[in-house]
């Protein structure tokens, strides 16, 4: 099949505004990647196209962008699930709300910043009670969902409230937040839960659900939301 | 950080489900009554300064433009009504958030189903104003 792979291009060194470049990469195969199509771009046609990827396959969480208007992994996206028939346009730009340093590759460095203000680390100085802290089954399942996150950004950069407002802390740091607040070998959940109360914290979240739709992982991001919310309204996990 | 044209525009681009548009409406309907409130508010404050130009604000009323505006404005304040409880409801029951679709396509039909007597009263009083159909 044929493809005609838009990609939203921007050098600042050299444009003074975004534009949409066009190429048509012939023998595309159902099963390939959109990542597949960027790397023929890349390395066939035009060599300065820039983005960022490194697994390859879903773990790193280096190449969420948006794709067809909707945020994914370029390497998770499959050709057959975005174009049907024999010819079919593929469009892809970088995920909004971060600045574009080039072309698909944004300053990820406030993303990171919001992430690390929810103290993202495990946190418990008391000596562990006979070598080691011991959880239940029922514990550890408590905040399962939320350990599965590859900090993609594919969840922030979908979200209405972050566009509006870049200090929004946004949903992947409530994630990791979630998976440290009930954990229950853990002490610094009210920190945490201070943190996250404030202006920018979980309030700004508007109860979307484009996060979830776009998390790559599957993890149920508003639910993780509204539990962290309700902890708040509540003054605590238990 | 994108401002707020970006993020109007984007919020017509970005392929977001239910909840994109359920937000949006929210918004919009939160921001047309604002708007209808704050023009009662000083339309009503002519009474005690400017009692001609009330007069004239009353008339202006019965207009055909108010009449819709009238009919747009009572959707809007019953989706945000139900809308918010629908927000409410999925932040106080995180579990529910497996049914979020279903809710929120309640949320919209509950409110045309809500809203049609009231459209088909007022929409009756419209075309009859209107004088269409013989009316006075
Ligand atoms: S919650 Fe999902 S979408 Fe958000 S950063 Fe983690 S893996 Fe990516
Ligand atoms: S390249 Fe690692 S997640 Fe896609």
């Amino acid at each position: 099949m044929k493809v005609t792979l838009r990609i939203r291009r921007f050098n600042p060194e050299h444009d003074a505004r975004p534009y949409w470049a066009e190429y048509i990469i012939k023998d595309v195969a159902p099963t390939d990647r959109v990542l597949d199509l960027l790397h023929h771009v890349k390395w066939y046609i035009d060599g300065t196209l820039a983005l960022r990827r490194s697994c390859a396959h879903g773990i790193c969480g280096s190449d969420a962008m948006r794709i067809n208007n909707l945020n994914q992994l370029a390497c998770k996206a499959l050709v057959k699930d975005l174009v049907k028939g024999d010819h079919g346009t593929i469009q892809v730009e970088p995920i909004l709300g971060l600045r574009v340093i080039k072309d698909l590759i944004v300053d990820m460095e406030p993303f990171f910043e919001h992430y690390r203000s929810v103290m993202p680390f495990f946190v418990n100085d008391n000596p562990p009670p006979d070598g080691e802290f011991l959880q239940t089954p029922e514990q550890r399942a408590r905040f399962d969902d939320t350990t599965k996150c590859i900090l993609c950004a594919a969840c922030t950069t979908s979200c209405p409230s972050f566009w509006a407002n870049g200090t929004y802390v946004g949903p992947a740091a409530i994630v990791q937040a979630h998976r440290f607040i009930f954990d229950s070998r853990d002490t610094a959940a009210q920190e945490r839960l201070a943190v996250l109360s404030q202006e920018d914290g979980v309030w700004r979240c508007r109860t979307i659900f484009n996060c979830t739709t776009a998390c790559p992982r599957d993890i149920e991001v508003t639910k993780a939301i509204a539990e962290v919310k309700n902890a708040i309204n509540r003054g605590g996990v238990d | 950080m994108s401002g707020l044209f970006t993020t109007v525009r984007e919020v017509f681009r970005y392929q977001g489900r239910e909840g994109q548009v359920a937000w949006m409406g929210h918004r919009a309907a939160a921001l047309g009554t604002v708007l209808f409130f704050m023009i009662h508010i000083i339309d009503t404050s002519f009474v005690y300064f400017w009692p001609e130009g009330y007069q004239h604000a009353i008339a202006l009323y019965r207009s055909p433009l108010f009449a819709v505006g009238e009919m747009v404005l009572i959707p809007a304040v019953i989706y945000h009504a139900i809308n918010g409880t629908r927000i409410w409801l999925m932040d106080w029951k995180p579990g529910l958030w497996k049914y979020q679709r279903q809710i929120t396509l309640a949320t919209f039909a509950l409110t045309v189903l809500l809203c049609a007597p009231v459209m088909i009263i007022m929409g009756g009083h419209f075309i009859e104003g209107l004088g269409l159909f013989g009316g006075q």
